[in-house]
C-alpha cells in the first residue's frame, strides 16, 4: 500500500525518517546554521526558530543498543528515553547548540539531569510545564517562554524581538495549515496517501529548515491533489498514543489492510490541529495560550481528559474511521491510565479499540501483524 | 441533601474488617509490655482512630475528604476537616490475605507496570472497596502515576466526587513557591466549599506552631539516630515518626507528645548503650525509598538476625525539618507550599530536578554514618530508578557502597523475598559488611 504520485518532496521527507542527522538539515549546519533539540511536543519551537536556529525534535532513529545509557537509567525507564539518552551519550546530537527539555513525563525529564551531567550540549535547558490549564498556568507558562527566550538570548549573543516572534508563529502556522491539508485530503474515501507516509511528512516538519520544509510541502500537496486514491485497503484506522516517529510501524499496519487515516499522536495532530492565535498583541501571550490551552493535551495535563476523549471521537467521526489503535510505550504510566480511560469512552461510544503496546525501536512485526490483523478481521465487516 | 456520597456497602465492611485486623494486632501487641511497644501501640491506634473518624463521619453525615499527606495538612487540622490518606486503605490491608487478590484486580486494570500502590487505589475505588469522600483531593506529584490515576479516579465510579488538584511547579525556588501557595490557597476555598468550614488564621498559626514543635522534636530523635548502634531497630523510627508528623497529628498535641515519649526512650537507650540487634548492629543502612510496606515480615527480620542490618535511615524519615513562620497569613501559606514542594519525603526526592536525591544521600550518609546505600527500586519509581547512575557516581564519590535492587515495595511476587536476600547477601560480602 502507497501513494500513486512520484514526489521529490515525499521522497526527501522520507529520508529524513531515516536518520537523525538528515542531508537537509546537515547543510543548514554546513551553511553555519545552528539547531536546538526539544524532547517534547509541548517545547515552543516558535522561540527557537525566532532565535535564527532551527528546531529539531530529539529522536533516537536508528538507534540499535542502549548500552550506553543503561549504565545511568533502569529497565523501568522507556525505551524511548533509553535510545534517545544513548543517541546523545554516542555523540548523535554533538551538532546541537542546545537541547529544551519539559518536565513532560518522569522519564524524559530525568533525561534532563542525566544529560546535563553527561552528554556536552552547550546549552542544556528546563522548562516547567503544568498540568493543570487554567489561566494561572498559562501566566506561569508565560514566564518559563521569557525564562527560555532569555536563556537563548544571552547564549547567542542576540536580542529576540517581538517581530522576529511573529515571523516565526507565522510560519510554524503555515506548516500547521499545510499538515491539515494535508490531512484533509485523508478524509477522502480514497485518500491519495498512506498513514506511513503521512507519518514521514509531520516527522520531517521537526527536522528541518522550516520554510524550507514549508516550500517542499506546498508541492507535494499539489502533487497529491490529482493523485488516484488507495482503494485496497479493508478498513481505516486511527492511531491514539505518545511518541511514534517510525513509518515502519505503520507500514507493518497497512500491509494487514488497515489503512491509517487519522491520528492523536505527538509526531501528528496533537502538533498542528490549532493555531498559535497571529492576533494576540503580545506573541508570548500567543504562545502561552496556545501550549497551555489551545493544541490538543496530553494525557499528563489533568484537567483535560474529557476533551482528550472528545477530541478523538470527532477525529473518528470525521475521518470515518472503523477502528483506534491505542499505542503505549511500555513503562509509559501517563498512556496506561489514558488508555484505561479511552477503552471505557470508546466502548460507551461503540467505537472498536485495541491496545497495543510498543517499545521504541523494536517494531516486533510478527507480533504486530497478528495483533492487527485479528483487530480487522474484528472490525472488518462495518466496510 | 447529605454532605456524604452514599456509600458502597462492601467499602464499609472490608473498612471495618481493616480496622478490626489492626484491633487484632493491637491486642496481640498489648503483650509486649515495653516502652518500645507502647509507642509503637499508639501508633497504631492513631491509624484506627483516623479511621473511625471516617466512619462517624459517614454515620453522622459530616462531610470528609480524601487527601494526601504533601499538602502540608495544617490547614485542615485548623479547620477541623477530617481527611484520610485514601491510599491508607492500601496500605492498612498489611500482609492481609486478600491483598494478594487486590493487586490482581488493579493488574486486570493497569497492567503490571503501574505502581502497585496506586494500582490498588484505584481498584478500590472502582471494585467499590474505598469509602466514598465528601470531595477528593488529588496528587499532581511527584510522578507521572499519581497524575493519571487520580484522573482514573474521577472517570469512574467517583466521577460524582468533586475534585481539586493543586499543580505543582517543577522548580523549587521562590517563584514556584509562591505559585504554589496561591494553589493552596484555592485548595482552601475548595475544601471550605465543600465543608461549609472556614480557615480561621490565628487558629492556623496557633497549628503551625504546634506543628513547628511537633518537627523540631522529629529532627531531635533523629539526630539521635545517629549514634552508634541507633536507638531502635526496624521496628521502630522513621515511618512512625513520618506517620505521626505528616498523617495522623498534624499541628496537634498529641503528636508533640507521641514524640517526646519516642524521644526519652530512644535517649535513655543511646545512654545506656542498648544494642537494637540481637547480635549487635553491624551495617547501618540508609535505605532510599519506602520501606516494603506489603511484606516487611518477609525481609526486614532477616536482614538484622543474619547480617546484623539497622535502617539507620529510610527516605520518608528525613525532612529539612523546616518551621513555618507564622507572623502572617502570607508566611505561613508560603511555607506550608515551601513544606508541600521541597520537604516532603519522595515529593522532595522525586518532583523536579534530581539533586535532592544526591545532596540527601550525601547529608544522610555522613551524619548518620552510613555503611552502605540501597536503592530499592520500586517498579513505580521511575524517575528515581533514572537517577541509579547519578547515586551510584554520588556513593562512589563519598567512599559508599550502593545497591540498586529492582522490586515492588507493595508486591513481593515481583521480585521474591528470596532473591532478594541473595541479592542483598552478595551485596554485603563483596564489600565485607556484616562480618561478625
Amino acid at each position: 500500500m502507497q501513494t500513486t504520485v512520484k514526489s521529490k518532496a515525499l521522497d526527501t521527507f522520507k529520508e529524513a525518517t531515516k536518520t537523525i542527522l538528515n542531508p537537509v538539515l546537515k547543510r543548514w549546519i554546513d551553511g553555519g546554521g545552528k539547531v536546538m533539540g526539544y524532547f517534547c511536543s509541548y517545547g515552543p519551537e516558535e522561540v527557537i526558530t525566532a532565535a535564527g536556529m532551527v528546531p529539531m525534535r530529539v529522536r533516537a532513529t536508528g538507534s540499535t543498543s542502549t548500552e550506553l545509557a543503561d549504565a545511568y537509567l533502569s529497565s523501568i525507564n522507556c525505551s524511548f528515553c533509553r535510545h534517545a539518552f544513548n543517541a546523545g551519550l554516542s555523540g548523535d546530537y554533538d551538532f546541537l547548540e542546545g537541547v529544551v527539555w519539559l518536565n513532560n513525563c518522569d522519564h524524559v525529564r530525568r533525561i534532563y539531569d542525566n544529560w546535563r551531567r553527561k552528554v556536552h550540549t552547550p546549552l542544556p535547558v528546563m522548562m516547567s510545564l503544568p498540568k493543570m490549564t487554567t489561566d494561572t498556568q498559562v501566566e506561569w507558562f508565560k514566564d518559563e517562554i521569557v525564562n527560555f527566550k532569555g536563556a537563548l538570548e544571552k547564549h547567542l549573543g542576540v536580542k529576540i524581538t517581538d517581530d522576529q516572534l511573529r515571523e516565526a508563529i507565522k510560519v510554524h502556522n503555515e506548516t500547521r495549515r499545510l499538515l491539515r491539508q494535508l490531512y484533509d485530503l485523508r478524509k477522502k474515501e480514497n485518500p491519495p496517501i498512506t498513514g506511513a507516509e503521512s507519518l514521514a511528512v509531520v516527522v520531517a516538519s521537526t527536522c528541518m529548515p522550516r520554510a524550507e520544509y514549508n516550500g517542499m510541502l506546498k508541492e507535494l500537496l499539489e502533487e497529491l491533489k490529482g493523485a488516484e486514491g488507495i482503494k485496497d485497503y479493508k478498513v481505516r484506522l486511527m492511531l491514539l498514543g505518545s511518541i511514534l516517529d517510525d513509518p515502519n510501524y505503520v507500514k507493518v499496519i497497512e500491509d494487514m489492510g488497515g489503512l491509517v487515516v487519522t491520528d492523536s499522536l505527538c509526531f501528528g495532530t496533537r502538533i498542528f490541529w490549532t493555531d498559535v492565535d497571529e492576533k494576540t498583541k503580545d506573541p508570548i501571550d500567543a504562545l502561552a495560550k496556545y501550549y497551555i490551552q489551545d493544541k490538543p493535551a496530553c494525557p499528563r495535563m489533568f484537567d483535560q481528559q474529557p476533551n482528550r476523549s472528545k477530541f478523538v471521537q470527532d477525529m473518528v467521526k470525521e475521518f470515518k474511521v472503523d477502528g483506534v489503535i491505542g499505542l503505549r510505550m511500555v513503562m509509559c504510566d501517563l498512556w496506561t491510565g489514558e488508555l484505561f480511560m479511552m477503552d471505557k469512552d470508546l466502548k460507551a461510544a461503540k467505537i472498536p479499540l485495541i491496545r497495543l503496546e510498543r517499545e521504541y525501536a523494536v517494531v516486533g512485526a510478527g507480533q504486530l501483524r497478528t495483533r492487527v490483523q485479528a483487530f480487522i478481521e474484528s472490525i472488518g465487516g462495518r466496510r | 441533601m447529605s454532605r456524604v456520597p452514599k456509600q458502597p456497602e462492601k467499602a464499609i465492611k472490608l473498612y471495618k474488617d481493616d480496622i478490626a485486623y489492626m484491633q487484632m494486632l493491637q491486642d496481640m501487641l498489648a503483650a509486649d509490655t515495653s516502652e518500645e511497644g507502647a509507642i509503637n501501640r499508639a501508633v497504631i491506634q492513631a491509624v484506627m482512630d483516623r479511621s473511625n473518624e471516617v466512619l462517624q463521619c459517614i454515620e453522622k453525615d459530616e462531610p470528609f475528604i480524601a487527601s494526601w499527606y504533601p499538602y502540608s495538612a495544617e490547614f485542615l487540622t485548623a479547620m477541623d476537616v477530617t481527611w484520610w490518606m485514601f491510599a491508607q486503605t492500601a496500605f492498612l490491608g498489611i500482609e492481609s490475605p486478600h491483598v494478594a487478590d487486590d493487586v490482581d484486580g488493579g493488574e486486570r486494570l493497569l497492567g503490571s507496570d503501574f505502581c502497585t500502590v496506586l494500582r490498588l487505589l484505584l481498584y478500590y475505588v472502582e471494585a467499590d472497596m474505598s469509602p466514598k469522600p465528601s470531595a477528593l483531593v488529588a496528587l499532581l506529584h511527584p510522578c507521572d502515576g499519581t497524575v493519571i490515576a487520580h484522573q482514573a479516579i474521577k472517570h469512574g465510579n467517583w466521577a460524582d466526587v468533586p475534585i481539586f488538584g493543586a499543580d505543582p511547579p517543577y522548580w523549587d525556588n521562590e517563584r514556584a513557591i509562591n505559585y504554589y501557595a496561591n494553589e493552596m490557597k484555592k485548595l482552601v476555598k475548595f475544601v471550605s466549599e465543600i465543608t461549609g468550614k472556614k480557615l480561621d488564621i490565628d487558629r492556623l498559626r496557633e497549628v503551625c506552631e504546634e506543628s513547628n514543635k511537633i518537627y523540631a522534636l522529629w529532627q531531635e530523635y533523629n539526630e539521635l539516630r545517629r549514634a552508634i548502634p541507633c536507638p531502635h531497630d526496624w521496628t521502630l523510627g522513621p515511618p512512625q515518626a513520618f506517620a505521626m508528623a505528616t498523617y495522623y497529628n498534624v499541628g496537634k498535641p498529641g503528636g508533640e507528645e507521641w514524640f517526646k515519649k519516642l524521644i526519652a526512650n530512644a535517649e535513655r537507650r543511646v545512654k545506656e548503650k542498648v544494642q537494637p540487634i540481637a547480635g549487635g548492629e553491624r551495617i547501618r543502612v540508609l535505605w532510599f525509598d519506602i520501606l516494603p510496606l506489603l511484606w516487611q515480615f518477609d525481609i526486614q527480620p532477616w536482614m538484622e538476625s543474619e547480617w546484623g542490618v539497622n535502617i539507620v535511615m529510610n527516605m520518608f524519615g528525613y525532612t529539612p525539618y523546616t518551621p513555618i513562620d507564622t507572623k502572617n497569613e502570607e508566611t505561613m501559606f508560603h511555607d506550608m507550599a515551601k513544606r508541600s514542594l521541597n520537604d516532603f519525603p519522595m515529593v522532595r526526592q522525586a518532583r523536579g530536578v534530581a539533586d535532592h536525591f544526591l545532596t540527601d544521600i550525601e547529608k544522610i550518609v555522613k551524619d548518620y554514618s552510613i555503611d552502605c546505600v540501597i536503592w530499592p527500586g520500586h517498579m513505580g519509581h521511575k524517575d528515581g530508578s533514572a537517577n541509579v547512575g547519578m547515586m551510584r557516581e554520588k556513593c562512589r564519590e563519598i567512599g559508599v557502597p550502593f545497591l540498586y535492587i529492582g522490586l515492588d515495595l507493595f508486591d513481593k511476587r515481583y521480585t521474591s523475598p528470596d532473591e532478594v536476600k541473595d541479592i542483598l547477601s552478595r551485596f554485603f560480602s563483596q564489600h565485607g559488611l556484616g562480618k561478625r
